[in-house]
């Protein structure tokens, strides 16, 4: 039995002692050399190296390990602005991998030229990983601008929402376009142009934000919600906080968040849903006019005052109990900033 | 006689000692192509423009805490400080029994407000919110005393955006922790459902965390320096190669993102487990394979933050004792997938992989414990074939160790390189050193099971330098 169990711990021990030595020297040395590298950068290529990484890029690579080496490649020619670039970028955007696809679209953004803004448009409308494509666009813009017009009017409707969403950057292009797509019959679509329309003013794009509160597609209203609100402000307190009473929690939330934004405009409208025959739409309207500071302003100016019982009768009695605490507290925060 | 069956026992030990190890450095090899993968994913990532894109995906910050006073302020302080373009963070004070609760009052300047919040998972009472004055994005949410699960389910309720990610209040985060989190999960987030990344350890984080990247001290005590070695096994060798063999059997506690639909599916957190990590990403994985349907779970090797390790042997076996008792509970809970070909490589190859090295390990270690020296007494084992296989069995854990620390050095440059060579001499010591102690956790943790118990025995934190 010893020799075996013998025979077996010095095999064992024969490979396992090597190995964390040459495994140690690795981490030791391979740091000292990460150390150096750090602190002598070289962008310039040597023409064995450049010739290398050409060699490697035009390999087609099976593995996974060959096109991360490829993609490594590219980003070094990228570096050393080498002219082979654009035509090697294709070659690793056409692959199916999608994580690959997106290093070169990084590569395309880091480059930024006219070409490169073209191909990421053209792949926007191709089918590359999109929400990559579109945060290189927008790192780009304003370089972009004009030609993401254009995909508002695309047959497939995620490339319409694709460019409804990126031309929130860009308050002066694809209006019209933008209201006629509230009417898109992709829901994702209408979605994406009322949040974009919500960066603008006007009372066409008002009018249509305040169309879309009504859409029948939940996440449509909660981007109408927020869009309304900043387009129109008080003008539009009264129709957003009627989807306080709405049936999704999310379009809820957004109308709270959104009459939150208005800020004392939207009192009114609030004190009206008080005594609202939904349970949900009381709470959030109490919540809100806490929110905003009024229920503070009525606890210390006026705390027997019969809309402020209306109010925690609203948003229940913690509610009242959150702004009795805060309300001992203001005197003694105004005393310290004095 | 005697002899024979003793020395056929010690052969057996010894037997799937060398079978762990084997697997161990077959999952080195996959571990090594998953960083280099990862690796050079991040290094095609553009992440300034990342944490300024509206294309990231917002998140909620969970933080569950329970007598927390020591840690809890500078843990929210670097959850603030992440850089992502938007994420609230919310606090849930667990019926703290400390001054928690008044130390995030005073740090964050909170008032009480009421928020309606949908009630998705029934929890304890909720007492109040807090609201901050000078952070926008923080809620806190003080309830009474229901356990981890229950609190991290009280800030799922709060919750409000598509991602959530629990973190442990001891942890201190790197500030683009969530943008290397997310990024994974932003390019397929119909897919990935559930994500977590490697985490370093430090008697004090907030200490290690001020030194620059790259010059990161790692705890000089050898007893931190271990747990730091137990970290990167965990991470670089076995979570990681799961990752990429599509069983990541456990998103860590201290740093798991998950969608919340996917939460809110399932049942959120669960309060029948010792604790709610290991047993959720089995739960994921059990829904997802039954019901057929396309997921990811990922385990990353970007180190996002630093977490508190016991700095005391006590406390060592107290937080061991309770990882191997959730560890047991979950893999008899979900038996049902042991070997099950419905569950894929979950079924096939992770369970039982836990199994037989976590479930049955304190089992042959004990028994190698007690019947190696017991065999070399009775004159069954030669003392020097004891020696030499003492020494085999240290230097292969000791290359497996060293490969951990060569793959983490590799990904995230994150420590002083005198440091890691340091920890390089002392993995050779971890059988003599730590395992022992680990063993003997992981002994009672599995006695502890047998009987039932589920407490939580937390671990008293550790004194760390006012901040």
């Amino acid at each position: 039995m010893d020799g075996f169990a013998l025979r077996v711990a010095v095999v064992v021990l024969a490979f396992a002692l090597p190995s964390w030595i040459v495994l140690s020297l690795l981490v030791v040395l391979g740091r000292v050399r990460y150390e150096r590298i750090r602190r002598e950068p070289t962008t310039a290529l040597s023409s064995r190296e450049t010739e290398r990484l050409i060699r490697r890029m035009s390999r087609r690579p099976k593995t996974e390990w060959g096109k991360w080496r490829r993609v490594a490649a590219l980003a070094r020619l990228e570096q050393a602005h080498h002219p082979a670039v654009p035509r090697l970028v294709r070659a690793v955007l056409a692959d199916p991998d999608p994580r690959i696809a997106a290093a070169a679209i990084r590569t395309l953004g880091d480059i930024g030229d006219e070409w490169a803004i073209d191909l990421l448009i053209s792949e926007l409308r191709t089918g590359g990983p999109r929400s990559r494509i579109a945060a290189e666009l927008e790192r780009l813009a304003p370089a972009p601008g004009r030609k993401l017009v254009r995909l508002l009017r695309d047959w497939n409707p995620t490339v319409r929402f694709w460019g409804a969403t990126l031309l929130g950057p860009y308050p002066d292009l694809g209006e019209s376009s933008l209201i006629a797509l509230t009417w898109d019959p992709d829901p994702n679509v209408r979605a994406a142009a009322v949040e974009t329309l919500g960066s603008r003013s006007g009372a066409a794009v008002g009018a249509a934000t305040l169309a879309c509160l009504d859409d029948s597609e939940w996440f449509v209203r909660v981007h109408a919600a927020r869009a309304a609100g900043h387009v129109l402000g008080a003008a539009a307190a009264p129709t957003i906080t009627r989807l306080l009473a709405d049936e999704r929690w999310w379009v809820r939330t957004a109308a709270k968040d959104s009459l939150r934004a208005v800020g004392t405009d939207a009192v009114p409208s609030l004190l009206s849903m008080l005594t609202h025959s939904d349970p949900f739409a009381r709470n959030g309207a109490a919540e809100v006019l806490q929110d905003i500071g009024f229920v503070d302003f009525l606890a210390l100016d006026d705390p027997s005052s019969p809309l402020l019982e209306r109010i925690y009768a609203a948003g229940g009695e913690k509610l009242r109990e959150a702004a009795e605490t805060r309300a001992q507290g203001m005197p003694e925060r105004r005393v310290e900033a004095a | 006689m005697t002899g024979d069956v003793l020395g056929a026992i010690v052969l057996v030990c010894l037997g799937y000692l060398l079978l762990t190890n084997l697997t161990y450095a077959a999952l080195v090899v996959v571990s090594i192509v998953e960083n280099a993968v990862r690796r050079h994913e991040t290094a095609s990532q553009d992440y300034e423009g990342l944490a300024t894109s509206r294309f990231t995906i917002p998140v909620s910050v969970i933080v569950a805490a329970y007598d927390e006073e020591s840690a809890i302020v500078s843990g929210v302080d670097s959850l603030l400080s992440l850089e992502y373009p938007e994420f609230e963070v919310i606090v849930v004070n667990d019926g703290s029994t400390d001054e928690t609760l008044d130390r995030l009052r005073e740090a964050f300047a909170l008032e009480p407000y009421q928020v309606f919040v949908r009630r998705v998972f029934a929890t304890a009472e909720v007492r109040c919110i807090y609201r901050s004055s000078n952070h926008p994005n923080l809620v806190v949410v003080d309830k009474e005393n229901g356990g981890k699960s229950d609190a991290l389910n009280a800030g799922l309720n709060v919750a409000r955006f598509r991602y959530v990610c629990g973190v442990d209040a001891d942890t201190v985060f790197e500030r683009d922790a969530l943008l290397k989190g997310m990024r994974r999960v932003v390019e397929d987030p119909a897919r990935i459902v559930g994500l977590t990344s490697h985490l370093g350890i430090a008697e004090d984080p907030e200490r290690t965390m001020a030194a620059p990247k790259g010059k990161r001290p790692i705890d000089g005590r050898p007893l931190i320096a271990y747990q730091h070695l137990d970290y990167l096994r965990a991470f670089f060798i076995n979570r990681l190669a799961w990752s990429r063999l599509g069983f990541m059997l456990c998103s860590v506690g201290a740093f798991q993102i998950w969608r919340r639909d996917v939460l809110e599916e399932v049942g959120g957190y669960a309060e029948g487990f010792t604790c709610e990590d290991i047993e959720l990403t089995f739960r994921v994985h059990e829904r997802f394979l039954r019901e057929g349907r396309d997921y990811e779970i990922h385990c990353l090797p970007d180190t996002v933050g630093t977490t508190e390790g016991p700095g005391t042997i006590p406390k060592l076996v107290s937080q061991r004792e309770r990882w191997q008792r959730v560890i047991d509970e979950t893999v008899w809970h979900y038996r049902k997938m042991w070997f099950n070909p419905r569950y894929r490589s979950v079924g096939l190859v992770g369970v039982p992989f836990y199994l037989v090295t976590e479930v049955l390990a304190p089992a042959f270690e004990l028994l190698a414990i007690v019947l190696f020296p017991l065999a070399v007494a009775l004159g069954v084992f030669d003392p020097v074939v004891f020696g030499v296989m003492v020494a085999a069995i240290a230097f292969m854990n000791a290359a497996l160790t060293a490969s951990a620390i060569f793959l983490e050095d590799l990904q995230s440059r994150t420590y002083r390189t005198r440091d890691l060579a340091r920890l390089l001499v002392l993995a050779p010591l971890d059988l003599v050193l730590y395992r022992p102690i680990i063993v003997w956790a992981r002994l009672k943790g599995s006695w502890r099971f047998l009987r039932g118990d589920k407490a939580w025995h937390k671990f008293e934190r550790n004194v760390r330098a006012p901040a």
